[in-house]
This record gives C-alpha cells, structure tokens and sequence, in this order.
C-alpha cells in the first residue's frame, strides 16, 4: 500500500468506523462524535477559570476508557475526544480574559491586555471575534505543518539513528525539557530525577522488584495515571485552592463588561489587516511548539512582543497603542498560543517523547488502550501488509482537521456564549474536580491504594508548585523512564557490553553533549 | 524563593539523592549497576535508580551551590497556602477514610439490629450498601474543602458536595455494570 492509500485509510477509519447514529439515513461514526464533544467540553473547560484543558482531559480519560474498553477500536473515538479538548480549551481561555480580565489558561494572560480594554470600550465581542479568528488560523497553520513535518522526521530518526543515538536523543530530551520548563535547570533536574525515581520502584528485570521496601504495596510500582493526574492534577488543585485562599477568596468574574453598544462583526478589510500579524504569531507558536517542553505561555509571550516591538515601529501614532485594546495584541497572543497545539505533537507522533500536558495525556490514553505506540516505528510505510499503527495516525491527522472544521464553523458562536462560565467559583468548582479525579483513577485500578499514591503524588505536585518547580519535568520523565532504560539496555548489549556506548557513535556523542550544554548554559543565565 | 529557601531546598534534595545513591538503592536492589549474566555483561536493575539519584544530586548542587535571587525579590511563597493545604489535605484523607469504613460499618450496625450475619463482599455491588461510603466519604471530601474556603459549614457546601456525589454515581455507577465505586473494589 502507497502513501495515499494509508491517508485514505486513515480519513475512513474516523468517517467509516462504528456508528454512533444515523442522521437522515446516513450513519454517524462515533468518533466523529467524539471529537465534536471533545471540542464543546474543551471549550467549556477553556472558559471556566481554574479548570482547563488538562485537568478535561484528566477526568475524561478514565471514563472514556471505561466506556470503550481496551480494544483498538477505542484509540481513535478516546484520542478524538482528548484531542477535541484541547483545541477547545485553546479558544475558549480567551473568553474569560477579553470579559472579565480573567485568564481562563495561564496562555491567555496576554489575550487580557488588550482584550480587555477593548471589552470596557463595548467592543467585547469584536474582540471575540478576533481571539477566535487568530486561534482558529494558528491551529489550522500548525495542524498543516504537523502532518507535513512528523512522518519525515519519524522516518528520518528510523533511517539514521541506532539505538544508542535513540538513548542519547531521550537523554537530550529529559535535559532540554529541565533546563528549559519551569523555575530553573537545578529545580528541573531535581523534578525529572524524581520522576525517573518514581518510575523506577517496582520494576526492573530481576525477580525482585527494585525499590519496593519488600512490601507488597510498593512491589507493583505507581500507577501511570496516579503519578500523573497526581502532580499535574491534583498538585494545581491544592495548589489554587490554597492560593486562592491566601488571596483572600477574592472571587473571580469580579469584574464588570459595560454595555457593547460598539460592538459589529469584522469586515473584509480588517481581517486582511490582521491576517500578517496571526501569520507571524502561528510561524512563532509553531516553532517554539515543535520543541519539548516549551509551552504555549512563552509562544503566546515571544508572539504578543514581537508584535507590539512590530507595531511601535510601523504604526502611525494615532494607531491603537498595544496594552490599550490593539486589536492585534489578541490576535498575535491568540494565533501563537492555538498554533502551539498541534506542533506540539509533532515530537510526540515522530519520536514518542511527550512536549506539553495535552501530549502527556494522549501517551497515556494511547499506553492505557494499547495498540498504538507513539515513536517513529508508526511511520512505517509498509506495503506487503497494511501497518495499524500508521492508520491511527493518519486517523488522528483527520480528527485534528474534524476539530479545526468544528472550530471555523461552531466553534466562534460557542465561545462567545460561555462567558457565564468565568463567574463560576473556583473554591466550589476544585474540591468536586479533585474527588471526580480520585473516582476515576480507583475506577480504573479498583484499589485503595492508587488513591493513597495519587494523594501522596498530589501532595509532592502542591510542594513543587510551592518552591516554584515544574513538576512538567517529573511527568515527561516518569513516561520516559521505562523507554530510556530498555533502550539503554539494549544499546549495552547490541555493543557488546561496550560502557562508552553513548559516545561512540557521532550522533550520540553530540546528542550526549547537547544535553551538558543545554543545561549548563541554562544554568548559567538562570540557577 | 529566597535565597536562603533556595539553598536549603538545594542541600534537602543533594542529600536524598546521597542517601539514595549509598543506602537505598543498595541495599534494595538484586542486581548491581552492572551484572554478569552466563559471561555477558548487562545492565543491573540498580543503575537506572542511581542516574536518577544523580539528576537529584547535580539539581540539588546547582541550587545550592549557585547564587539564587535574593531575599527582597520573594519572601516564603507558601506564606499563607501551605497552612491551608495541609487542612484541605487533611479532609480529603478523612473523606476517604470514612469511605472506606462507611458501608461495612453500616452492614454491621444492620446486621445487630436484624440478627443476621452477612458479609460486606457479597453486597458491595448491591444497593445501597455499595453507596454508603461514597456518598458519605465523597460528602466530606468535597463540602470539606469548600466550607474550609469559606470559613464557614454552609447548606450550600453540602448540596455541591451531595449533587456532585449524585453526579458521580449517574457517571461511573449507572451506565457500567462492571465498575465499582469506592472503596468497593477492596471487599
């Protein structure tokens, strides 16, 4: 089978899979479905500060997984639906900025400068108009760039790197993703030294378990899920709650939009005006995207600047100033921070390594089903046999571009209705997000203890947030651990026991090099 | 951080990851870093732990070896929140304690009033025995926390906690008949 062939069997595989119903005689696949309500939920979840995408995704996945069991037929309806959430999320986190002055994701705080005072001027929906114009173009932009550059990379990395130039590329990974995410190199390495740690107890290939203490509760290892929703989850749970706490329960939505008397759609002429600075701002979210760890708040941050440094240079000084209601301050932070969305799965699809949250979440949807295994193995263009795995991934391209339609056609009028949402409060909303959690890890592993672990893990995410540690790190290498190990493993042997294995090969001595660089150098700007 | 807490978290983890490298790792490992296995060398099950332990170790050194920002640029970020998070904590785990006891607990007090003898396995998917603790645990660990934000127990705490529960159960209970609500799965 040729290329087009899986491209075609990927796009039936979301179209032609199992029916969910028939609309005036035409069957409805359900992962069409899905991914529609993936997209509804993630924005809902988008506008409703203090929740988001990630923890959407977090307590769908559980229940998506009990709903479709662990068969290869759920990869694609469950990855839809996660995959619908996060572009969700993505526009709907402007809506409480531009309303309420209320970043609903931590990407959109730049969408607030200007989104907001363009709110006070009766311009707020103009401004969502904009916000879902800009984000719906840097989607679609990355969505194109991601399809085009993952199976060339993919086959790149199976073509030229060996297994020991593949150890050196995840320990690359690990060092870039701590010396870049969060705090500070030394706050990273500790968070992605504890994740290996963690994934270390109760494994190995001896017949005893490692690190198990000799009990039996430890000698199973942690739960994927406990570790992750544990940190990610439950860690920003306590996290806001005590936080907000702090501040004094000051109650988000406070803030008043006055009348939109001066509100009107947008014309031909200021979409093309804009159309540069979202073209900009999607080439910069897709960059900073495509590399691991680097999330969409800096995209939005790098493409917000970039255009104001652009804007005070070109504009004439009668011109909107930026942080007054530019209209292009939201479209440059709205199409950078959407555009980091689908980059980000371009290191996942082509080399297994998990870039952002969302990411960490479809490694775990596709670990927990089975049958598909992000790395570079998927782009195998077999064509004796028809390769499953390749088919997924085209499936998924086709459910990303599903989600894009949703996004230019429902997605705008959708977004513009939730802004009842922001008012909802935080300190009510977290406690039933925090026990809806722990009910569906214990649905899935059906024992007390993954609850414990998961408290226990909540309780070291709150402490790493406290100290200013990312617990990203901690995430990205409790996934990575198991994979570095048996590639580290097989590397040894493959050499024949040769212990400089890492450094005999060009590549991988580079690759080893790279990884001291990027941490000395980020080490030396910021401890 | 300040630079004080910054030095202090640094030598905290430099110090795990010795123990690690030194006493845990060693001592509750099978294999080594390296093993002989039928006159081949391979990899033991100690020296993952042990890179890990060194990720700790450079982290910890470099926090507490190099210079942080100072104290005027951020006092104690927990002032305030950690307090709080160790209450809220504290009700979660207590929410599901009381989960986890509720619905044996409730069997044993009917089975004295009814003179029988039955045991809570066979019934932890029957109703209502297998609500008991999930309604009464997930109360707790959901009004807990919000009538812990407010400074206040409020009606309107324990009806969010309550529909929440509500909805949980309609989520995962009604739809599925293999899955088990806490705690059930541990009877």
């Amino acid at each position: 089978m040729d290329a087009l062939g899986y491209v075609w069997l990927g796009i039936l595989a979301v179209f032609q899979g199992p029916e969910a119903f028939a609309l005036l005689g035409v069957g409805v696949s359900v992962t069409l479905v899905m991914v529609c309500a993936g997209f509804l939920l993630g924005i809902v979840a988008g506008a409703t500060p203090g929740l988001g995408g990630p923890i959407a995704m977090a307590i769908s996945l559980p229940i998506l997984i009990s709903a479709f069991g662990f068969t290869p037929d759920a990869l694609l309806p469950v990855m839809g639906f996660l995959i619908g959430i996060m572009k969700g999320a993505t526009i709907g986190g402007a809506v409480p900025a531009i309303l309420f002055n209320t970043p609903g994701t931590p990407d959109s705080y730049m969408t607030t400068l200007d989104g907001y005072p363009m709110a006070m001027k009766g311009q707020a929906r103009r401004a969502l108009r904009i916000a879902h114009l800009s984000s719906a173009s840097g989607d679609t932009f990355s969505d194109i760039v991601l399809i085009l550059c993952a199976p060339f990379l993919a086959l790149m990395v199976e073509a030229y790197l060996d297994l020991p130039e593949k150890t050196a590329l995840l320990i690359l990974s690990l060092s870039f993703i701590a010396a870049v995410v969060g705090g500070s190199p030394g706050k990273g390495l500790i968070s992605a030294g504890l994740g290996l740690l963690a994934v270390y107890v109760g494994t190995g290939e001896d017949f005893y378990p490692r690190l198990s203490m000799g009990t039996q509760t430890l000698n199973r290892g942690f739960p994927i899920a406990a570790a992750v929703l544990g940190v990610l989850i439950l860690g920003t749970v306590f996290h806001q709650m005590a936080q907000g706490h702090a501040d004094r329960l000051r109650p988000s939505g406070d803030a008043k939009t006055p009348d939109q008397d001066a509100d009107r759609a947008l014309s031909w002429p200021e979409v093309r005006a804009l159309m540069p600075t979202i073209l900009r701002s999607s080439v910069i979210g897709t960059v900073i995207g495509a590399l691991p760890g680097i999330g969409s708040t800096l995209a939005a941050t790098i493409g917000y600047t970039s255009a104001k440094a652009r804007h005070d240079r070109h504009s004439p000084p009668d011109a909107t100033a930026f942080g007054t209601g530019a209209p292009r301050g939201i479209a440059a932070t709205e199409a950078a921070n959407s555009s980091v969305s689908g980059a980000n799965l371009i290191p996942v699809l082509s080399l297994g390594i998990p870039g952002n949250t969302a990411a960490v979440f479809l490694i775990l949807a596709a670990e927990s089903i089975g049958g598909f295994n992000p790395g570079p193995s998927v782009f195998r263009f077999t064509t004796d046999q028809v390769n499953p795995e390749l088919v997924i991934a085209f499936g998924l391209f086709t459910c990303m571009f599903v989600a894009n339609l949703m996004n230019w056609t429902v997605g705008g009028v959708f977004m513009r209705s939730m802004g009842f949402l922001a008012r909802v409060p935080r300190h009510r909303l977290l406690p039933v997000v925090l026990v809806l959690t722990l009910t569906a890890i214990y649905v899935q592993e059906t024992r007390m203890e993954a609850v414990w672990f998961t408290l226990g893990f909540g309780v070291l995410g709150f402490g790493m947030r406290l100290v200013g540690m990312s617990p990203l790190p901690f995430v990205i290498a409790f996934i990575l651990g198991a994979k570095l190990e048996d590639s580290a493993r097989q590397s040894f042997s493959a050499t024949g026991g040769d212990p400089w294995f890492l450094f005999t090969s060009p590549v991988a001595a580079v690759f080893m090099a790279l990884s001291v660089l990027v941490v000395v150098l980020g080490a030396r700007r910021r401890p | 951080m300040s630079r004080t807490g910054t030095r202090a978290l640094g030598l905290i983890c430099a110090s795990f990851a010795v123990l690690c490298i030194t006493v845990w790792i060693p001592l509750d490992t099978d294999t080594g870093l390296i093993e002989k296995v039928r006159r081949r060398v391979e990899i033991g099950d100690a020296l993952a732990p042990t890179v890990a332990a060194v990720f700790v170790l450079m982290g910890g050194l470099l926090l507490a070896l190099a210079p942080g920002p100072t104290e005027a640029e951020d006092r104690a970020p927990w002032r305030g929140t950690l307090g709080f998070g160790v209450a809220m904590l504290a009700m979660i785990v207590a929410g599901f304690a009381v989960m986890l006891v509720a619905g044996p607990m409730a069997l044993a007090l009917a089975d004295t009033v009814q003179g029988s003898a039955r045991e809570y396995r066979l019934l932890r998917a029957d109703t209502p025995w297998k609500y008991i603790g999930f309604v009464l645990g997930g109360v707790i660990a959901i009004s807990g926390p919000i009538c812990l934000a407010e400074r206040a127990v409020t009606i309107r705490a324990l009806l969010i906690g309550a529909g929440a529960v509500a909805g949980m159960i309609a989520l995962f209970d009604l739809p599925f008949d293999d899955l088990l609500l806490p705690p059930n799965g541990d009877y």
